[in-house]
């Protein structure tokens, strides 16, 4: 009686298993090369999945004058610490329409969290240093990956059904979705071709004032 | 003193800093003795080393108090009287119209320096009112304008003088490494041109006896290795140029930059400087 249970809900959970998938996404550029820091998401079509924000805040911390990490992906609802690890203040601001903030100039690591309470894009800089940018992608849907250094991002935990995958990178020249089918049992890889715009961020390197003239 | 200045100005103001940065130059000029054409024209090297320290007080979201204090020192290849030590504090107000890099920034302030040279008749003691803005045209290409008014009291009165100039740059990002500068600037008010001397019955007199028609006050010095008067004349110059800068990892760039100084008026001369020029910021 008890192996029949035992094996019955090994069964069950086995079929439960399998009955998720994982998307592999794989992106690059035109001329083969990864891209990294790009944001790989996937939403239902049939029935949107909810979304549950982390309970702890997610860290964008400043560091050697630089936002670190250069894109973060999180969930609406989620809020987000910005721990200054420098040893001068930061002025941290977005003037992005999904989420406009300003934490004016502090020190130390116990900043005021930030809720991002709506979907899209959020650009980040710090109203002192301007070459200090960072991005933060907020998304309606739990399933989401941001790409290595190698171009690669494994979305996991999706049920069968119709998704859109979409891919997302601050440089993103033009929009990139497609629609994809996730089976009751097994994995998927998506190639995605990428073109991303110039990088033109400002130069952070000083200037001296060159010769004087007495 | 700067930060003591700043502080007794904003009192509640938390400081930023202090941030450090320094630059060391060589520098050459085809007219270092400031002549008018003739065979007073002198060229020379001069190298320049300095660093400054700042402190940042917020007084708003948008408005920054800047305090700092640099130091320079520069020794000419050719004539040491024109060696030299400056020393002195800055205090400046920035503002922000609106957030982020895109925005206007505008800056007003005094500054003071304090100059030895070798010369002692050219050590001078200097106020000036600055102002400026600067506005980005895109992530790669900013437009920055300075403006001076300033007013310097040298031991000798031929080096005493007041000043109005404005500098105009744009700068131009070709990507993250290279910098491309163009720079204009004009300048008006009182200025030294120097002729070669003799010494006659009467004492020192300008080889072109046309000086001797100058106005302003003029003196024997002995700034260079042979006899010069140096004429304190008002005039204007203009000034243009264009600079290279490749950055050098994060915090530091080299910088190769050209300028021609037209100067007209009374004694009118010409100058070309070229300047190479390393900055690092901590």
């Amino acid at each position: 009686m008890t192996r029949a249970l035992v094996a019955t809900l090994g069964l069950v959970l086995a079929l439960r298993v399998s009955a998720s998938g994982t998307v592999r996404v794989l992106a690059k550029d035109p001329k083969g090369a990864p891209v990294a820091d790009a944001v790989a998401f996937v939403e239902a079509l049939d029935a949107p999945a909810p979304v549950h924000p982390p309970a702890d805040p997610v860290a964008i911390v400043q560091k050697d004058q630089e936002f670190v990490p250069y894109v973060t992906p999180i969930v609406v609802g989620t809020r987000v610490s910005f721990p200054n690890k420098d040893t001068v203040q930061h002025h941290v601001y977005s003037v992005s329409p999904a989420k406009k903030f300003e934490i004016p100039l502090y020190i130390g690591e116990s900043s005021a969290t930030i809720l991002f309470d709506r979907p899209g894009p959020v650009t980040l800089g710090c109203n002192i240093h301007d070459w200090m940018v960072a991005y933060v992608y907020v998304l309606a849907t739990p399933y989401f990956a941001k790409t290595g250094a190698d171009g690669v991002a494994d979305i996991a935990g999706l049920p069968p059904g119709r998704y859109t995958l979409e891919l997302w990178h601050p440089r993103l020249a033009a929009r990139v979705d497609r629609q994809i089918t996730i089976e009751a049992s097994g994995d998927t890889v998506q190639e995605v071709s990428v073109t991303l715009r110039p990088d033109r961020r400002i130069r952070r390197a000083p200037e001296s004032d060159g010769a004087g003239y007495r | 003193m700067a930060a003591a200045f700043a502080a007794a100005l904003a009192p509640s103001a938390q400081a930023d800093g202090p941030y450090y940065s320094d630059s060391a130059s060589v520098i050459w000029e085809d007219n270092a003795t400031t002549a008018p054409p003739g065979d007073g024209i002198r060229s020379a090297f001069t190298f320049a080393s300095g660093g400054s320290v700042s402190w940042i007080y917020s007084l708003g979201f948008s408005t920054l108090l800047v305090s700092s204090m640099s130091a320079n020192i520069q020794v000419c290849s050719r004539f040491s009287g024109l060696d030299n030590l400056a020393l002195g504090p800055r205090l400046e107000v920035r503002h922000k119209v609106g957030v982020g890099p895109m925005a206007l920034s505008l800056y007003a302030g005094i500054g003071g320096t304090a100059a030895g040279y070798s010369d002692p008749e050219r050590s001078a003691i200097e106020g000036t009112l600055l102002f400026g803005a600067s506005q980005r045209l895109g992530p790669a290409m900013q437009l920055a304008v300075d403006g001076r008014l300033g007013s310097y009291d040298a031991r000798d009165v031929v080096f005493t003088g007041n000043y109005a100039s404005v500098l105009a740059a744009v700068n131009i990002d070709l990507d993250q490494t290279w910098r491309l500068k163009l720079l204009g600037g004009w300048r008006a008010g009182d200025t030294v041109a120097g002729y070669t001397a003799y010494k006659s019955s009467y004492g020192w007199e300008p080889v072109d006896s046309d000086a001797l028609n100058l106005p302003g006050a003029w003196h024997y010095v002995a700034t260079y290795k042979e006899p010069f008067v140096d004429y304190r004349v008002s005039a204007r110059t203009w000034s243009c140029g264009c600079a290279l800068s490749p950055a050098v990892g994060r915090n530091t760039s080299l910088t190769l930059q050209y300028m021609r100084f037209d100067t007209v008026g009374p004694a009118p001369y010409i100058d070309n400087v070229v300047s190479l020029s390393l900055a690092h910021k901590y």
